[in-house]
C-alpha cells in the first residue's frame, strides 16, 4: 500500500486544513494549507520545495528518484533485508541492543520531543551513548553562550526589529529557504516596515552562494581566514587593528556591523567546517561586543526541524546541551565533542540519516567491524539500507501527533492530519524499551 | 479568460500526475496556452463527461493571450520572495506583505504550491494596468532566476 500515490480518488476535494506545521526545518512554518481526500494528501500550499519532501516521497529537485516509503518492518536475514513482522523486529532490535557493551542512540534532530524523552530513557536503561546528529554545529555555539552571555530574541522581535543582518557560513536558501521571506529579509514588521528596504545584509562564506543577490555586502574567505577575519574585525571595532595585512572585507565588515542598531549573526554549517570551537567563540566575543550598545543576537540557523527540542531535553534532564554518556564507567559524563566511532558496537538510529552525514571511510569502518544497525525511518535512505532491522515509523507532524520547538525555542504542537497503518518515533521506542 | 482557479475547478484535482504536472499547474498551463484539455487523460475517462467541453467554454475560442509572465518551475525552490514582494500584493493581500502564505481565500498573482510558484490571477499583475514604469519586483528579487516578465 501507497499512502501518497493517489490513483483513484476521484470528485471533490473533501478536507482542507488550514494552518499546518511544516517539519521540513527549525522555520516549522505555521502557515501551509493542505488539500486532502479520501485519507489522501492532495496539495500543499506555501510549502517551499524543501519542506515538501516532508509531505510527498517524492522531490522534484529529482522527479526520477522517488524517496521510497518503507512498507514493513524489515530484518537481514542472510545478508538481504526482508520483510518481518513488527514482534520479530522488536525481538530483534532488543537482542541487539540489550548484548551491546557499548550501545549508541544517534541522531533525533528530525523527529518529535517525546520520542526524544523516550530515547533518552532508553539511553538510560541501555546504558549508551546518546549522540545529537548536529551536535558538531550546536555543541560549540552553547558553549559559546556560555563563556560569553549573549543576548537572545525570537524571531518575530528579530523580523521587527533587525535592522543589520550577517549570514556566516549559511545558506538560508539550501537550508530553510522561506527563512529570509518570513523573518530575516523580505519580511515587513513592525519597525521594518519596508522590509527589505530596511535591513542591511551582508554575508561571509567560502563560496558565492544567490544569497549574494540581495546582500549588500558578501565577503568571499578562503577557508582558514575565518578566525583571522573575525579578529580583524574585532580589533577594527575596538580601534586598534592589529600589525599585519588584513583578510579582505575587515574593515568594511566592521563598519556594517557598527552601523547596527539591532543586529544579529545567524550562522549556519560553514562556520563549524574548519576550526568550529574557536570560529563559534571569536563569533560570541564579536556579538557580546556589539551587544554591549545594542542587542545583537548570535543565532544558530539549525536546519533540522527539532533540534532545538533535543538540546532544550538534555538541558532540562542533565544540564547541559551535550551528549550524555550513561555507560561512562564512574558516572554520567556528558561531552561538546562528536565521539569516535571505534568502540561502538551497536547503533539506534533514529531521526536522522548516519551513513548519509557519516564521512565514507568511518562509514565503512563500521560496516567491516559489522556493527549492527538499528533504523527507525519513513523513508528508505543510506542508514535503512546498512541496517540489520528498520522500522517504518509515521511522519510527524502528518501521520503523528508530537511537539517540536522551532529553532528560537517556541515549543509547537504538530498534528495528526492522516491516518496511518505505521507507529510513531516514540511508540517504537517505548516498545523497544519493554523489549530489552 | 478564465482564471487557474476557475479552470482549476474542471480538473479531476486528483493530482495523479500522469499529465506530469499537477492539477494547478496543468490549470496553469491551460491557460498559458501550452496544454489543452485533452491532454489530461483523467478528464477522457467517463466520470468527467463534459469537463472537456466546459473547459473549452472557458478558455475562450481566441488563442490564449502571449504568456507575459513565465516560471521555469526547475528552478524555483518555493522561497515565496516574489510572494512577498509582489507590488499587487503588497497593496492587497497582508499576509504576503508580511511574509507568510496567502490565505486560500486570498485573491493573488500567485503563490508558492507544492513548493513552486503558481500563477493563479495574472490580470492582477500591475504590469497590465501601468503604461510607463513596468513593474518588475518578483523577477527582481527572485534568488534563481526562475521567473521572466516579457
Ligand atoms: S522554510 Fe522550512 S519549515 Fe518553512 S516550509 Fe520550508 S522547509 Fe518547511
Ligand atoms: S492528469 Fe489530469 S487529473 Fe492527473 S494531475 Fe494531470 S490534470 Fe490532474
Ligand atoms: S510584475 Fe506583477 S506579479 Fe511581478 S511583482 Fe509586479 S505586480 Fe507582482
Ligand atoms: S519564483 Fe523565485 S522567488 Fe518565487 S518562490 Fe520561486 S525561487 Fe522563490
Amino acid at each position: 500500500m501507497c499512502l501518497f500515490k493517489p490513483t483513484g480518488v476521484q470528485g471533490k476535494v473533501e478536507v482542507g486544513q488550514q494552518s499546518v506545521i511544516c517539519t521540513g526545518c527549525g522555520c516549522l512554518c505555521d502557515d501551509l494549507d493542505v488539500a486532502m481526500a479520501g485519507g489522501q494528501l492532495l496539495e500543499v500550499s506555501n510549502v517551499c520545495l524543501w519542506g515538501l519532501s516532508r509531505f510527498f516521497p517524492y522531490k522534484r529537485f529529482h522527479p526520477k528518484k522517488e524517496r521510497r516509503r518503507i512498507l514493513e518492518p524489515l530484518g537481514r536475514l542472510n545478508g538481504r533485508l526482508q520483510g518481518i513482522s513488527y514482534g520479530a523486529a522488536l525481538e530483534h532490535a532488543a537482542e541487539i541492543l540489550g548484548k551491546a557493551r557499548r550501545p549508541l542512540i544517534y541522531g533525533l534532530t528530525n523527529t518529535g520531543s517525546w520520542a526524544q524523552e523516550a530515547a533518552l530513557q532508553l539511553a538510560r536503561n541501555l546504558k549508551a551513548r546518546l549522540e545529537p546528529a548536529d551536535l558538531a554545529f550546536k555543541a560549540p555555539y552553547y558553549h559559546s553562550v556560555r563563556k560569553h552571555g549573549l543576548y537572545w530574541a525570537p524571531l518575530e522581535v528579530i523580523r521587527d526589529e533587525a535592522d543589520t543582518v550577517l549570514f556566516w557560513g549559511a545558506n538560508p536558501l539550501h537550508s530553510c529557504p522561506r527563512h529570509l521571506v518570513r523573518y530575516s529579509v523580505f519580511a515587513r514588521g513592525r519597525f521594518t516596515e519596508r522590509g527589505v528596504e530596511d535591513r542591511q545584509v551582508a554575508a561571509v562564506d567560502l563560496y558565492r552562494t544567490e544569497v549574494a543577490k540581495f546582500c549588500h555586502l558578501f565577503v568571499q574567505v578562503d577557508p582558514g581566514q575565518e578566525l583571522h577575519l573575525l579578529k580583524g574585525i574585532r580589533e577594527h571595532l575596538q580601534g586598534s587593528p592589529g600589525p599585519g595585512p588584513a583578510v579582505k572585507g575587515t574593515r568594511r565588515l566592521a563598519g556594517f556591523l557598527s552601523k547596527a542598531e539591532f543586529g544579529v549573526i545567524f550562522f549556519g554549517r560553514g562556520a563549524v567546517y574548519n576550526q568550529g570551537l574557536a570560529v563559534l567563540d571569536e563569533l560570541g566575543s564579536l556579538a557580546a561586543h556589539l551587544g554591549e550598545k545594542q542587542p545583537f543576537v548570535l543565532f544558530p540557523l539549525a536546519s533540522d526541524f527539532n533540534s532545538g527540542g533535543l538540546y532544550h531535553l538534555l538541558f532540562n534532564e542533565l544540564g547541559v546541551p551535550e551528549a550524555p554518556d550513561f555507560g561512562h564507567e564512574g558516572g554520567l559524563l556528558t561531552s561538546a565533542a562528536p565521539g569516535d566511532f571505534d568502540e561502538v558496537d551497536a547503533i539506534l538510529v533514529v531521526g536522522a540519516d548516519l551513513f548519509w552525514f557519516l564521512p565514507e571511510d568511518q562509514g565503512r569502518a563500521l560496516q567491516d567491524r559489522q556493527v549492527p544497525v538499528v533504523s527507525l525511518s519513513p523513508f528508505a535512505n543510506r542508514t535503512t539500507s546498512c541496517s540489520q532491522v528498520v522500522f517504518p515509523v509515521a511522519l510527524v507532524g502528518l501521520e503523528a501527533a508530537e511537539v517540536a520547538y522551532r529553532m528560537d525555542g517556541l515549543p509547537m504542537v504538530l498534528k495528526k492530519l492522516l491516518p496511518t497503518a505505521w507507529p510513531s518515533d516514540r511508540e517504537i521506542l517505548l516498545d523497544l524499551m519493554k523489549a530489552v | 479568460m478564465a482564471s487557474v482557479e476557475e479552470l482549476r475547478e474542471f480538473l479531476p484535482r486528483t493530482d495523479c500526475r500522469r499529465c506530469g504536472l499537477t492539477c494547478t499547474e496543468f490549470a496553469a498551463s491551460l491557460g498559458r496556452g501550452e496544454l489543452t484539455p485533452e491532454d489530461c487523460p483523467v478528464l477522457h475517462e467517463p466520470d468527467f463527461a463534459g469537463y472537456i467541453e466546459a473547459l473549452h467554454e472557458l478558455l475562450g475560442p481566441a488563442p490564449a493571450a502571449a504568456p507575459a509572465m513565465h516560471i521555469e518551475v526547475e528552478k524555483c525552490n518555493g522561497c515565496g520572495i516574489c510572494v512577498t514582494m509582489c507590488e499587487y500584493h503588497l497593496g492587497n493581500c497582508d499576509e504576503a506583505r508580511l511574509g507568510r502564505g496567502p490565505r486560500p481565500a486570498d485573491k493573488v498573482v500567485f503563490k508558492v504550491v507544492n513548493g513552486a510558484v503558481v500563477v493563479l490571477h495574472q490580470e492582477l499583475c500591475t504590469r497590465l494596468v501601468q503604461a510607463a514604469e513596468k513593474c518588475n519586483k518578483c523577477a527582481d528579487h527572485c534568488p534563481t532566476g526562475a521567473i521572466t516578465l516579457t
